[in-house]
């Protein structure tokens, strides 16, 4: 499985530059058009998680993705440099209808195939997604 | 994100090409303050030609939404891509937003009804 990762300022004018850096390896990789969305939407809303929540968008700290490209799976990692990101995971409850944050998260579950939250040694929050392949293009 | 303002006679119409996420949803909320200050508060938002919308832009079109019934006005949407139309569908925001299959559609509903 080929990985390649990419490390990002906490800065949100940065997601465009992301966002054409995954394009364009799922692009080297073939991906098809509609399993590519879901890979761009659910990285997206880890990064912005990290970069708010994680980070408090404080540019110093830094946000790594780290894409595993293979013929049946792709594996996203999102890590940020933040403290305490997993608890604030868990306590995270439903969005109200008129909340305006608090939907990326239930976005990433219904996107992925699998997702996963874990702390890292320093405290920041690692998430998880992968995708399988195979399953994604026969639906 | 490219935001391109027609300003018609009872109803500002915005047409949104590109990615409605962090950066451009805090954009998007400013063009939208400045019709606010000018008391245009019947808008419709055309989204034919978004490509992209996370979370974060989901968030930028309920603050909109939210400041345009405080004032009384109405917010309209048109012409969502199906991918878009299903992030929608998954947020429960479909049932929140006023949305219409075309522009023309979302434009009559702005229409002043004549009493009779």
């Amino acid at each position: 499985m080929k990985k390649r990762c990419f490390t990002y300022q906490s800065d949100p004018n940065l997601e465009e530059r992301f966002m054409d850096d995954i394009v364009g390896l799922l692009d080297e990789h073939d991906v098809e058009e509609s399993l590519k969305r879901r890979v761009c939407l659910t990285v997206s809303e880890a990064f912005t998680n990290a970069l708010r929540h994680g980070n408090n968008s404080d540019p110093t700290r830094k946000i790594t993705i780290c894409l595993s490209i293979n013929r049946n799976q792709i594996s996203a990692d999102i890590t940020d440099q933040g403290t305490n990101g997993l608890r604030s995971i868990m306590k995270k409850s439903a969005p109200g209808p008129l909340s305006e944050s608090g939907r990326g998260v239930d976005l990433m579950y219904h996107y992925a195939a699998r997702t996963r939250f874990e702390e890292t040694s320093q405290g920041g929050l690692r998430v998880i997604l992968e995708f399988d392949r195979e399953s994604q293009e026969v639906s | 994100m490219d935001i391109i303002i027609k300003d018609e006679s009872n109803v500002c119409i915005l047409n949104l090409r590109g990615r409605l996420d962090l950066a451009s949803g805090t954009a998007l909320k400013e063009e939208v303050n400045k019709l606010f200050a000018q008391d245009k508060v019947s808008i419709h938002f055309n989204l034919m030609e978004v490509e992209f919308i996370n979370s974060s832009g989901l968030g930028a079109l309920v603050s909109i939404m939210k400041e345009i019934r405080l004032r009384k006005g109405r917010l309209t949407l048109s012409n969502l891509a199906s991918y878009v139309k299903e992030i929608f569908e998954i947020t429960q925001l479909s049932h929140i937003f006023e949305i219409f299959e075309t522009e023309t559609e979302a434009l009559n509903s702005h229409q002043p009804t004549l009493a009779g």
